[in-house]
Formats: structure tokens, sequence, C-alpha cells
């Protein structure tokens, strides 16, 4: 089997959240450097909440003033501190119950990376970072002696939106077919499965053919035409989000390669305008020189034949195949 | 044993918006979730277990949602249950509530779907995060250009559709897209997208929440609200390829609405409903689906378009509420549907209601066309059809 890249990437986005009417002065205040709780009948709920815990009915805003100093009521100790994490030290993640409220909130405890200066029942004191941005980071909790006594400059508007870069990190190997499949437009050829039950082919294979609910082996593997029909197209105008590289429109379109039982969707044409493209157009591909390939951007979910192996789909010439003749494949 | 009878009999519906700047995901949820309640005259102390729906996880970023939500939701001690079938899974997440409801399992379920794209970007996450992502309306064009090439609709269908549901949209005022000054020479006019799909004939990008109270027949007595008889429901799905599959009329849908006229005992759904809330996110599907769920003969149904016999004063109103066209939080788009059906039903529909409607239909589709969910009411329990 050839060994190929194993796949790598991140799945990531700035998401944003609205804060709305209690978590919004709540994080308006980190930044300030004061902690908020909000009432609830006789009781002061911190973190705060927008409706009673108890009954679920929703709370009018009414934020008062908690902390700084608190007491540990139970706690954790993270030994060894991932990079999203408050300290690069080790360091405490403790239930404090800050003076003022009668919840607990759940935050991070520096103690200079010492597991045995946490103790349930000790007290603790919040510090303000220098820089802060209307985030439930911007304060954290010493030992109350550790304490430096702060004067925080308030910001000016208040938090209504924060930002978020979440993410997922994929790394795994790419699945043996699809291994294949990519080793296979490396050397210019497109492998397609045939189906052992119904003598379909499908390109690229899944190593599966879902209607006969069978396996697919590199025994059921065959290399197909290079030559097919085109079965859809569509013009892109890409939206511009985060992560786009794409930015003027472009033709997308679906091949039926010769031979084949399933076209393959999402190939890029860039020398073509929409005008020019019609359902039941023979096309050929015309790979880039053998160097010149890469398949780097095919992972085990995305990506059929693309850009990096060819350097363009061409006209055959031939004639039409009448759109009727096309229309199991119209995707 | 036959199924507990099943009624809507609560409605709560936020105002659809591109960003509801003015609350959490939280206030968001509550907000739809205490309108059903208010509606149905009940309280969390009435609700026997949550069904919740969204599109997926990667729209908000808010990894199994339903874990953080199930507070907001009252739903401590209670069972909580989440759906997932792409863009139908407001109306799959509702047929699921009346299963629990039908089951004789619980007594008063609520139900609820929402999405808040503003907080990511629903085309980067249907594109798995990568450049190049093709989108829906990508997607679904070439479909189009099928229908159309197969059916010979003159092209000013899709823009009549995008005027209509417009039009509609300014009776309500939870719809997201208020345009009093649409005309079909301004949606001609407007960016073509994704040819032959205009940025007018596409569906806006929303935050929103929709949710009901549904009951068994018991509670429905009790409450004293009209209730909203669930008298069918059905779901179907189908592969997003396969060699011989219909992107045009796909058979799931085709077979997702014979299962629902059966069940109910329509013979002719053109004549025995009175009007649908179908999902149209794109202007050409409403034609496309007129056919694809049978209410018209095949290549008919954008003559019905074509003569207003989908406007609202029109034989067979779509949409009346403005449809996703009008307002599309993804997630809930469905549910919206199936809730604008029993508001008709009901006769709680306001300005956009169909005078006198008895039956109607809410319907959903999701993924690659490959997802179906449909259901229908009833202000009767038995209807003379």
């Amino acid at each position: 089997m050839p060994q190929l890249h194993d796949v790598d990437y991140t799945l990531e986005y700035p998401y944003t959240r609205t804060t709305g009417p209690v978590i919004g002065p709540f994080l308006t205040g980190l930044r300030d450097g004061r902690i908020l709780g909000q009432r609830c009948g006789d009781r002061v709920l911190c973190p705060p909440m927008e409706f009673d815990p108890d009954t679920f009915a929703t709370l009018e805003p009414d934020l008062v003033e908690v902390g700084p100093g608190g007491v540990v009521v139970n706690w954790t100790w993270v030994a060894e501190p991932s990079a999203k994490h408050p300290f690069d030290r080790p360091f405490g993640f403790a239930f404090i119950k800050l003076d003022g409220a009668d919840t607990d909130l759940v935050h991070a405890v520096d103690t200079g990376g010492d597991p045995e200066a946490m103790n349930t029942g000790m007290r603790v004191r919040a510090q303000f970072r220098d820089e802060r941005h209307g985030s439930v980071a911007d304060v954290y909790f010493v030992p109350e002696g550790d304490a430096a006594d702060q004067v925080i400059q308030p910001g000016e508007e208040p938090v209504t939106i924060t930002e978020h870069l979440i993410g997922l990190r994929i790394n795994e190997p790419l699945y043996p077919h699809r291994a294949r499949f990519a080793q296979g437009l490396l050397d210019g050829k497109i492998i397609g499965q045939r189906s052992p039950v119904t003598g379909k082919v499908y390109v690229p294979g899944r190593g599966y053919d879902n209607m006969s609910r069978v396996l697919m082996s590199e025994a059921d593997e065959v290399e197909v035409s290079d030559v097919g029909t085109v079965v859809a197209f569509t013009e892109l105008n890409p939206v511009q989000y985060y992560g786009q590289t794409e930015t003027e429109p472009y033709v997308r379109c679906s091949i039926l390669f010769d031979g084949t039982d399933q076209p393959v969707i999402g190939i890029d044409i860039r020398d073509m305008t929409v005008d020019e493209m019609r359902v039941g157009m023979r096309m050929r591909c015309i790979w880039r020189d053998p160097d010149e390939r890469s398949v780097e951007d095919i992972d085990n979910r995305y990506g059929n034949i693309p850009e990096t192996v060819y350097a363009r789909f061409e006209p055959t010439g031939e004639p039409d195949i009448p759109a009727d003749e096309l229309k199991e494949h119209s995707w | 044993m036959a199924p507990r009878p099943c009624a809507v009999l609560g409605i709560g519906q936020t105002k659809y918006k591109r960003r509801r700047d003015d609350v959490t995901l939280d206030g968001l949820v509550r907000e739809a979730t205490l309108r059903a309640l208010e509606d149905a005259g009940a309280t969390f102390d009435d609700i026997d277990a949550i069904v919740i729906g969204k599109a997926p996880d990667a729209l908000e970023g808010v990894m199994m949602p339903l874990l953080s939500l199930a507070d907001a939701l009252g739903a401590i001690g209670k069972p909580i249950h989440r759906v997932h079938t792409a863009g139908s899974v407001g109306a799959s997440t509702a047929i699921s509530a009346v299963n629990l409801v039908e089951s004789g399992m619980y007594d008063t379920v609520l139900t609820i779907a929402y999405e808040k794209q503003s907080e990511g970007n629903a085309t980067w996450a249907l594109s798995g995060g990568k450049s190049g992502g093709q989108g829906a309306g990508g997607t679904f064009a070439p479909w189009i250009r099928n229908y159309i090439a197969r059916s010979q609709a003159p092209e000013h269908i899709g823009w009549m559709v995008a005027v209509k549901d417009r039009l509609n949209a300014l009776k309500n005022e939870y719809a997201h897209l208020h345009l009093p000054d649409i005309s079909v020479e301004k949606v001609r006019e407007s960016p073509m997208l994704w040819d032959p799909l205009h940025f007018l004939e596409s569906c806006p990008s929303s935050d929103g929440a929709a949710a009901m109270v549904l009951g068994n027949d018991d509670i429905a007595k009790k409450s004293g609200r009209p209730p909203a008889w669930v008298i069918s429901h059905a779901k179907r799905t189908e592969f997003g390829q396969f060699p011989g599959r219909d992107t045009v009329r796909p058979q799931a849908g085709v077979e997702c609405s014979e299962a629902l006229y059966r069940k109910a005992g329509i013979t002719n759904p053109r004549e025995q409903i009175d009007c649908a809330e179908l999902y149209v996110p794109f202007s050409w599907y409403e034609p496309m689906w007129l056919e694809g769920h049978l209410i018209a003969e095949e290549g008919e149904g954008w003559k019905m378009t074509d003569a207003g016999d989908t406007e609202l004063g029109g034989s067979f109103p779509v949409n009346m509420s403005g449809g996703v066209l009008s307002s599309n939080p993804i997630g809930a788009s469905g549910m919206i549907r199936c809730l604008e059906a029993a508001n008709q039903v009901r006769g709680t529909a306001g300005e956009y209601q169909v005078p006198g409607a008895k039956i109607s239909i809410g319907h959903a589709y999701g993924g690659a066309a490959q997802y179906y969910a449909m259901w229908m009411v009833s202000s009767e329990l038995n209807p003379e059809l």
C-alpha cells in the first residue's frame, strides 16, 4: 500500500457570542475589574444567570458586586496545562464561593505551580490581568496572602459580543482506499471501485457499495477513463468566510467518466466560463506533469480530483450526450 | 394499540433577524419556549419531556448544545432528546415529539428548534471548514436547471415565488425580511448568485427559535386552547448520491408524501388540503415540491404558481407566513413550517390566515435533498375529507 500523507488539519472558526442582558454586564464588569452577581430572590448568583435555576423563571437584570475575596469549596489540580489553559504552569480549578454570593464560580487558582498550597476552605482573591477583553479569562485567583492591590482602569463601551476561535485538530491516516485513489491521481490514473454485486463502478470508491451494502476492497478496484461527460455544473461566487481563499467566480462541475456509474463531483474549471459549459459536453483531463502533481488536499471526507493533479479539463470536440440519458447522474 | 391522539396546544416564535444581538443563545430559546408555554396556558411544571433540534453543531460551534441548554429549557429531572437531520431537523424534531405523545409515554411534550446563524457561518460549516465551499445554492442550482429543462417552465416562475413569499411576510411580524417594495423587476435585477438563482430568490441567514407544546387528547381537553390535531406524519431518507437518483424529484420525497396522505386517507391532496407550508429556501423549490410531493402532476407545479393558485388568496396557498425565503434560522425553519400549518388550522394565523383552513401540511427537507419530514394538522381529530 502506498504511504501517503496523514490527514492533518484544524477545523476552526472565530465564532461570536452575543452576551445578552445579564452575561454582558458580567463580562463588562470583569473588564473593568469588578465581579458581578445576579440577584435571585434573596440569593445572589455568581456566575450570574438569566433565569432562576430552581423555577426557571426569567430574572430581570439586577447585578450586584461580589468578591473580590472568596472561599475554595472544592478543587482539582491541572498538572499538565494545555495551550488553551489560563496558565503555562500547573494550577488548580476550584469552586469558589465569592464573598456576597450564594453559588460557586468555577475558576482558576494560581499557587505558583504548588499543589500543596491548594486546600478546601482556603481564602482566595481575584487578580485582574493587565490585558482584559471582556472575557471570563480577564480574571484569575490567588491565595489571599499572595494577592496584590490593583488599580483597574475601566473600559468604555459595554461588552455585547465576544469572539472565540474554536477549533478541532483532525490528525489521522488516510483510509487505505483513499490512499490508493490519491496515489492513482499522482500516477495520472483515476481509480474506481466496481461493486461485486451490481458491477456498477463508483469514483472515488467509498470502500463499500452503499446500494448493495457490501465492502469493496483493492480487488474490486479498476482504472477508469480520464474522458467523461459533464452531468452538472454551477458557477460559484465565493462567499467570503474565514479561511476562504477563493475571490473570483469560477465554474464547478460533475463529470461522469466513461465506464463509471457515479459522477465525480466538485471538479473546478478555471479556464472556461459558465456560458461555455453544457450538460452532456464531453471533456478530457489534461494532467499536470508527474512531478507537479500533489494530493495534499485529499482527506478522508473531502477532495475528489483536486486541481493540484490536473492542468485543466478540455472539451474533446465529440458530439454531446443527450441530457435525457444523463438524468440519473445529474448531481 | 392505536396511537394516542396528539395536538399542538401552544406555539411560540421569536422575532427572526440577521443577528439577535440582544439575547444569548439561552435567551433566544427561552423567548420561543416561554411564548409557547403561555400560549398553551402551561408552565415548565406541566412538561414531561423535551425534544430539541438544530442544524449541525458547527454552525454555532457549540458542541452538544442540548446539554448546556437543558437548564434554560427547564429540563432538570426530565428527559431531553436531541434530533439531527440537517435542514429538515425542525420538522423531524416536531414529529419525534409527536411520537412521544402518541406512544402514551408522555402526556405533554415541549419541542423546540433554533439556529443562531450569526454566531458562525453556514457556508463555512457546510464546506467542512475548507476554502472553495459550494454552499446550498451551488448544490441545488443544477437540479433546478434540470427541473426547468424538464418541465419547460418559464423563467419568471422563480421571480414570482420570490415576490409572493416576501409579500406574505409583510403580514407576519416575526418574519426576518420585510421588503415592502419587492417586485419581479427587483428580483430579476438582483445579482445572479447561482444561475438561475438571483440574490432575491434565496433565503436569508437568520437568528431565531420556534417552540411548540404538544399534548394528548386529555391535555387538549383540559387546556381549552384551540388544538391543531396532528392527524398524520411521515419521515423518509435516501442517499445523497447513487446511480439512478432523481435529484429533481427524489424518491424519498415522493414516498414521504405518499405515506403522509395514506395515513390521513387523503386521495387528492390538491383538493383535500387547504394550504401548505413547504420548505422553499430557493424560489424554484415551490413548483418542485408541489410536484415532488404529489400536490401537482409532474410538469404542472409551475402552472399553479403562474396562475396565482399558491398566493394567499389562491386556491392552494403556499407559505402564507412568508416561508424560508423570508426567515431562515436553519434548524428552526422546518419547525416553523409545522407550527405555521398549525396556526392555520387553529385559526391563529392573524393577517395571513387562510379563511376556514381545516387541513394543512408542514414540510421540510435537508442535506442534499435527502431527508424529508412532513406533518398534517387539522382543526378536527377526524376531519371530513
